[in-house]
């Protein structure tokens, strides 16, 4: 082995030029991988990490407010139970500090051993602490704040902050609208002599594959708790991720697709590389080298270049990444994976070595188990029988050059039909997110404005000029009865929901609103898979009274809300206990819409506001994540460039012995430009094609499946994004047959002729 | 009158320590009619001095006339020009485009902006005239060297030239493929053509009218390897 | 390798495979028996009880010092409580159960296994091989006729059909009912699909094969074990209206008292009408299911027992109280005392002439060992009390054994033992063993150890839905301390 890889260096030594080509794709590969990696799996494990290090619990139940003595007393009795705390909540508290303010102030205050938040600076609050809070990070990163500012509620309380913590069972403010501070349970009830009530339990089970008997006996001993609502940590992850789920989803979908495309064209070069070395292989072999021995050389050769030049593109895509991936997750209140990320990048070096050792020692065995003349000989020429048609003039005369080596023709191709697929998926993904961001229609609405009216105000809305349709919609966020902690948002609208929010089914039927028996319901294919629903099941409910609502499911629909988590119900069922009720409202084409705003506002409306899309549309959300799309974006751009030029040149640049034969012969710089570009766009012409191919058929509906299968989302670029991809990679062709035409008719044709 | 002429030539390969004067002062001239064998040792400079006279490479220092244009002084769209109206190139390694069938190759310069009229026409003739119509269509792969070398003479006859620029086109070819090549060489100066040849094998000198020696660089007369009086072909 | 050789490897590891799998560790839903050998805890805290190391008995010098053990004079077991349950009828509350004490005994998530764990209970003490069987009360839990039967037929080894109403499970648990404060087998945690079913399939259990000797408990003959029978409670008990869910509002005006002293009266007003507002749902009538008068019990349970071949000598003049003595072996006397309150409420009352009477049983029983046996703890009957200062006067009393409280609990009196054991209905499903020996000096001394139900099968389940339930014996330390469990108690 050893001595394989001193000749391997050795061979590489004897070729810088190539070698150093060759270790730029890898390098660029690499690149891509590295920024693909560190996307994926920060985005992916972000939860997960932070939940582990916040030792969020698993099961948080907030219920109208109770004497914590006898929560307890239900509560300790309850099986598989490791530990439990309890919290009091209050809400839209006023807060302000360091010249900032917020009527949204949300104080907890926490007692007990275990917290449900991490530290990240200073210290937490202890029972001694009668002034101090700990501010949540999105806080004092907004407000910036520090550790030893003080944080007031009107003109009477005040608080020194202690510590700054984050827990990721919300998001960070200002993506969410309120934010929160720590506070002493104990020390208040010690400082003003009174017994706080609490209206949050954190319980952690001991084993958490059990939680739910834990659960089930929770709701069995809940009876009297008002308004009970129970979330589990997947149930956590599911409602924060909401706000930016389904982009996040995109985003590492998409991270694995360009990781599939880098290792491909990692894979076509060395390929490519090793046919173009033929002719070494084959005086090996005179010479009596056995088959393994020249394999094991080849592959050496490709490791000892990938090894470096894959710890360079590594590194260069994470430190790209890296920054904006951590931005994104510090808005989700999620940690940055730090360390954890070496093992998966060290393992992507591996795979990166292991495919380029791969990919250029498996061609030269193959290789050298042909006849040793062959491969003198130099690869062979193909006859392509449809290359009589083309023109006789320079272009055609390319064509038929190109054509006549299909297997160099072939790795061209895909890799530069992989380029082509990579850059179109990201501009499809961009107008995907734009259109989330913007476009209700995302989540099956029809209805453009959402009026903060009573249901009795319908009539009186539907009689506002310029309006269509209004019907009263409700939403309640509960979870299923028979899997206590799995999500599921009830939507009802009054009478048929279809004309103002449908989004597309996949299985069965819509809901009849007037069905005798159990009500029906439309689930999502997210709800349908997590609870195992088809129609004909039955889909129960715990409601936060305590009732359980039972629905026959009638329709399974490719729905985006809510990871897909939803139900449409007639609103009946809904209503009484809803979270929100608003009237939706369906405005005529053509009708202004400003106009009808202003006619609800004048009706009492408290806020007439357009209908909510799939993702916010908080300013500094998007941001941050513009921030991560353009670092994503220039990495993976930069490399299909690369790539590209790359290819096309090593194409033109074959053709060198061949050119300098026809200048021999007479042949001018704009013949052999015409040449090379011929030769060139046989490559191009049905990489373009096949690329948008791929992108349409295969990787725009594999990214869109990976990120949310259970909805219904169409990642194709529009024609004039193919379009102008097309075009540009055709002008990327052409420039590099000018450029290598310039260069090469520069030279005297006796430097081209050695070349052959 | 000469057709090719060159007077001074000085060519340096290498750079620094590693330079060689491979040239230093060459003159040679070739009239129509002529067959010039330029003969030396291996590595002595004969293919540096055919590819500075084609105009392939840029001399140093010198002149070179080639039927009537002073080659070291056009710039490379004119040198281009002129190699498509005057001179033909026949090379050791043949040289023919891999992708393109035997005919094809012979085909090329007839297709090229600035080719003489019936130039195509020429170079069927030619294939035919060098019985090569039976192999006309296969891939240069598939041909023998003989036949290789035959279609790069055809290639270097199709646009008519005054000149006919050979380096070691016997090199690669077994002694009855040699012979018919160097009876084709003579049959074009016979025409008319003006042959400049390398070589080192002396059954090519044979067919020269005047045998030169590159030696130390520079062009000497070697009157040891007059042709033999019998020619070769008729 | 010769073909032999090979053969004798095969086989060898063919039998190491069987081995290990026959040895190797059994899950709490096989384990039971005598905790000396294995106990059945939950260590690491995660809902499921595992096995666990056996307890060694532990001696209890508080009445007299330890003296060496001489000979065995009686093997007595004894199972609690089994409270056997027509879950379906409905003359039940299970819908008070939510509201917290002191309705926690009025549903239970495995309420529908009474008799498969009641039969799991008799077989683990019949491998404890006792010469009799002492249950001290409770062998119903809604003094219903069915209930009574299905009890005596598990302990003398007769077909037992645990179904009521039509064929199949109808009652509150059934999967389709929208109330999430019922444990549903077939859809919540932990999802046990066919269970009920299987709960009401026909069996025919081993039996004890030894003489038992009941003693008659308050849920034996009053609803609930609070309210006496009446013609009201009678027609809800065998007619087809059962209250599925209470009306909220009453659910809510009703004051929940926490003095578990008012709740009978609580239930009884809901009862005792006859007619519960409000939904109520239609169900498949059982006449079986009448309310027994108390010498309707008694007399069943004499027969039954007589049928086992126990030999009851009953307190003359009094053919409607379950008061007799017995004779385990020539040496150790029993004596039970039936002191429920045929007014209703739970608490225990013993009447004077019952004191009376045993004062005479005890001077009767000469220098034999005595051992007294009531339902409800002495201590907190009425009466109840003298009873024990009675006892207390009597050198030859042995000990006191109760039910009712569903847990382990031993505590010494001057000179003689109190012990109330587990029940067959809550957490942790066992039965104990008395073993009563002589010691050198004329002494005695008592061993006793706790007994796990069998975990084959339904009871098996059942025991691990028993440790979960938030309400059960789990929370409320029923299981007692390591005295309270494998003892050996010296009495003189």
């Amino acid at each position: 082995m050893r001595a394989a890889l001193a000749d391997a260096v050795r061979r590489l030594r004897a070729a810088p030029g190539r070698a150093a080509l060759a270790a730029a794709g890898i390098v660029a590969a690499a690149a891509m991988l590295g920024a693909g990696v560190t996307v994926s799996y920060g985005l992916t494990t972000g939860f997960e990490r932070s939940a582990q290090q916040a030792d969020l619990p698993d099961v948080l139940a907030r219920f109208g407010d109770e004497e914590r003595e006898e929560v307890e007393e239900r509560v300790a009795a309850l099986p598989n139970l490791e530990q439990r705390t309890y919290r009091y909540e209050e809400t839209s508290v006023p807060l302000s500090a360091n010249g900032e303010s917020s009527e949204d102030g949300v104080i907890h205050a926490v007692r007990g051993e275990r917290r449900g938040y991490a530290i990240l600076e200073g210290r937490d609050v202890t029972a001694d602490d009668l002034d101090g809070a700990v501010v949540e990070r999105g806080v004092a990163q907004e407000w910036d704040l520090e550790v030893g500012d003080t944080i007031s509620s009107g003109s009477q309380i005040s608080w020194e902050i202690v510590g700054i913590g984050v827990s990721p069972d919300n998001v960070a403010y200002p993506l969410a609208s309120s934010l929160r501070i720590y506070v002493s349970g104990p020390a208040l009830e010690e400082a003003f002599d009174f017994v706080l009530p609490v209206n949050m339990a954190l319980l952690w089970s001991t084993e958490p594959e059990r939680t739910d008997v834990l659960l089930q006996q929770a709701r069995a001993n809940s009876y009297g708790l008002s308004d009970l609502r129970f979330i589990t940590r997947e149930g956590v992850e599911v409602a924060v991720g909401e706000a930016a789920g389904i982009v996040i989803a995109l985003l590492v979908a998409f991270s694995i697709v360009a990781l599939a495309a880098a290792g491909a064209m990692l894979a076509t070069a060395a390929h490519a590389d090793v046919q173009r070395r033929l002719g070494t292989i084959g005086i090996q072999r005179a010479v009596g080298m056995d088959r393994r021995a020249v394999a094991v050389g080849f592959a050496a050769s490709g490791a000892v270049l990938a090894a470096p030049a894959g710890v360079l593109g590594l590194a260069l895509g994470t430190l790209v990444a890296a920054g904006p991936t951590g931005a994104l997750l510090l808005t989700l209140n999620e940690l940055p994976p730090g360390g954890a990320l070496v093992g998966p990048l060290l393992l992507a070096w591996l795979v990166v070595v292991a495919v380029v050792a791969l990919a250029s020692g498996w061609p030269a065995w193959r290789a050298a188990g042909r006849p040793i003349v062959g491969l003198l000989r130099g690869s062979e020429v193909a006859r392509p029988r449809a290359a009589r048609g083309l023109s006789r003039g320079p272009f055609g005369l390319g064509l038929r050059l190109a054509l006549g080596r299909p297997a160099r023709l072939g790795g061209t191709a895909l890799v530069l039909a992989a380029c082509t697929a990579v850059v179109t998926l990201m501009l499809a993904l961009a107008s995907l997110l734009v259109d989330l961001s913007d476009d209700p229609a995302s989540l099956g609405k029809r209805y453009e404005l959402t009026a903060q009216l009573d249901a009795d105000s319908a009539p009186d809305v539907r009689a506002l000029p310029g309006v269509e349709a209004a019907t009263p919609r409700y939403e309640l966020d509960a979870t299923a009865s028979f899997q206590l902690g799995q999500p599921v948002r009830l939507i009802g609208f009054e009478g048929d929901h279809v004309p103002f929010e449908a989004p597309p089914l996949a299985d069965g039927r819509r809901l009849d609103p007037d069905a005798d028996g159990l009500p029906e319901a439309e689930v999502g294919a997210g709800l349908a898979e997590a609870l195992g629903l088809a129609p004909g099941s039955t889909l129960a409910v715990q409601l936060p009274d305590g009732v359980e609502e039972r629905f026959r499911v009638v329709g399974v629909v490719r729905a985006l809300d809510n990871d897909g988590r939803v139900a449409y119900v007639p609103a009946d069922t809904v209503s009484q206990a809803a979270d929100e009720s608003a009237i939706a409202v369906k405005l005529t084409d053509g009708a202004s819409q400003a106009a009808v705003q202003a006619g609800l506002i004048d009706l009492g409306a408290a806020d007439a506001g357009e209908a909510e899309a799939a993702t916010t549309d908080d300013a500094a959300f998007l941001a941050t994540l513009a921030a991560l799309l353009r670092a994503v974006a220039l990495v993976n751009g930069l490399v299909c460039l690369y790539a590209l030029m790359q290819a096309l040149a090593l194409t033109a640049r074959e053709r060198r012995g061949t050119i300098a034969v026809l200048r021999a012969t007479g042949a001018g710089r704009g013949h052999v430009a015409l040449l090379l570009g011929g030769v060139v766009a046989a490559a191009t012409i049905p990489a373009v094609v096949a690329g948008l191919a791929l992108q349409r058929w295969a990787l725009g509906p594999a990214t869109a499946d990976l990120a949310a299968g259970y909805a219904d989302l169409q990642l194709t670029a529009a024609g004039a994004q193919a379009a102008g991809v097309a075009v540009g990679v055709a002008l990327l062709a052409a420039f590099a047959s000018w450029w290598v035409a310039r260069r090469t008719t520069r030279e005297p044709v006796v430097v081209g002729l050695r070349e052959e | 009158m000469e057709v090719l002429s060159a007077r001074g030539l000085v060519k340096v390969h290498g750079r620094g320590r590693a330079a060689r004067r491979v040239l230093d002062g060459a003159s040679l001239s070739v009239t129509p009619g002529e067959v010039v064998a330029v003969v030396g040792r291996s590595g002595s400079g004969k293919s540096t001095l055919l590819h500075l006279v084609g105009g392939l490479d840029r001399a140093d220092a010198g002149e070179i006339t080639l039927a009537g244009e002073r080659v070291d002084r056009l710039r490379e769209r004119d040198l281009t020009r002129l190699r498509g109206r005057a001179a033909g190139f026949v090379f050791q390694f043949f040289h023919l485009v891999p992708e393109l069938s035997g005919a094809e190759n012979v085909e090329l310069p007839a297709r090229l902006p600035g080719a003489p009229a019936g130039a195509l026409r020429r170079a069927r003739t030619l294939v035919e005239r060098l019985e090569l119509g039976h192999v006309a269509d296969r891939l240069p792969h598939e041909l023998s060297g003989g036949e290789q070398q035959r279609f790069a003479v055809a290639r270097a006859l199709v646009h008519d030239p005054p000149v006919i620029l050979a380096d070691e086109p016997t090199g690669n070819l077994d002694p009855q493929a040699a012979q018919i090549v160097l009876g084709l060489l003579r049959a074009a100066a016979d025409e008319g053509r003006a042959v400049l040849l390398v070589t080192h094998e002396a059954a090519a000198t044979a067919i020269a009218d005047r045998v030169v020696r590159l030696q130390d660089g520079v062009l000497v007369a070697d009157p040891a390897l007059r042709a033999v009086p019998e020619r070769l072909g008729a | 390798m010769s073909a032999r050789g090979l053969a004798t490897l095969l086989l060898t590891l063919i039998a190491a495979v069987l081995l290990s799998a026959c040895g190797g560790g059994e899950d709490s839903a096989s384990a039971g028996g005598s905790t000396r050998d294995a106990t059945l805890v939950d260590e690491d805290n995660d809902g499921l009880p595992e096995p666990g190391p056996g307890e060694l008995l532990l001696d209890r010098t508080e009445i007299a010092p330890a003296a060496p053990l001489q000979s065995e004079i009686a093997r007595i077991g004894i199972l609690n409580d089994p409270q056997i349950r027509d879950e379906e009828s409905p003359a039940r509350v299970p819908f008070l159960d939510r509201l917290g004490a002191p309705f926690t005994t009025t549903f239970r998530p495995h309420e529908a296994l009474s008799t498969q764990v009641f039969a799991a209970g008799v077989n683990a003490i019949a491998a404890q091989e006792p010469e009799a069987v002492l249950l001290p009360g409770d062998l119903a839990d809604n003094a219903q006729r069915n209930e009574l039967e299905w009890a005596a037929a598990v302990l003398n080894g007769e077909r037992v059909d645990p179904d009521s109403g039509d064929p199949g499970y109808d009652g509150v648990q059934r999967a389709d009912n929208p109330d999430p404060f019922y444990y549903r087998p077939g859809v919540d945690a932990p999802q046990q699909p066919g269970l009920l079913s299987d709960a009401q399939q026909p069996f025919t259990p081993r039996g004890l094969g030894v003489p038992w000797f009941p003693v008659l408990g308050n849920h034996d003959i009053l609803v609930q074990g609070e309210v006496p029978p009446t013609p009201e409670l009678e027609g809800l008990a065998t007619g087809d209206e059962a209250v599925e869910r209470l009306d909220e509002e009453r659910l809510e005006r009703l004051d929940v008292p926490p003095d578990s002293a008012l709740a009978p009266q609580l239930v009884q007003n809901l009862l005792a009408a006859g007619r519960l507002p409000g939904d109520t749902r239609t169900i498949p009538a059982d006449p079986a299911r009448t309310l027994v008068a108390p010498q309707e019990a008694t007399d069943l349970l004499r027969d039954a027992a007589a049928a086992s071949g126990a030999d009851l000598r009953a307190r003359a003049g009094a053919p409607d109280r379950l008061d007799y003595t017995a004779d385990i072996g020539p040496r150790v006397r029993l004596i039970a005392l039936d002191v429920v309150n045929r007014q209703g409420v739970s608490r225990g009352v013993v009447t004077p002439d019952q004191r009376a009477w045993l004062a005479e049983q005890l001077e009767a029983a000469g220098d034999r060992w005595v051992i007294v046996s009531t339902h409800q703890p002495l201590d907190s009957s009425v009466g109840g009390p003298e009873v024990l200062e009675l006892l207390d006067a009597h050198p030859r009393t042995l000990a006191v054994v109760n039910g009712h409280t569903h847990s382990n609990e031993i505590t010494p009196r001057d000179d003689y033992w109190v012990l109330s054991t587990a029940s067959l209905t809550d957490w942790p499903l066992q039965g104990r063993m008395l073993r009563v020996l002589e010691t050198r000096g004329g002494g005695a001394a008592i061993e006793t150890w706790v007994v796990d139900v069998e975990g084959e099968g339904l009871a098996g389940k059942a025991r691990e839905l028993a440790h979960l339930d938030a309400q059960g014996g789990r929370p409320g330390g029923d299981r007692g301390e390591r005295e309270d469990r494998n003892v050996r108690l010296f009495v003189r």
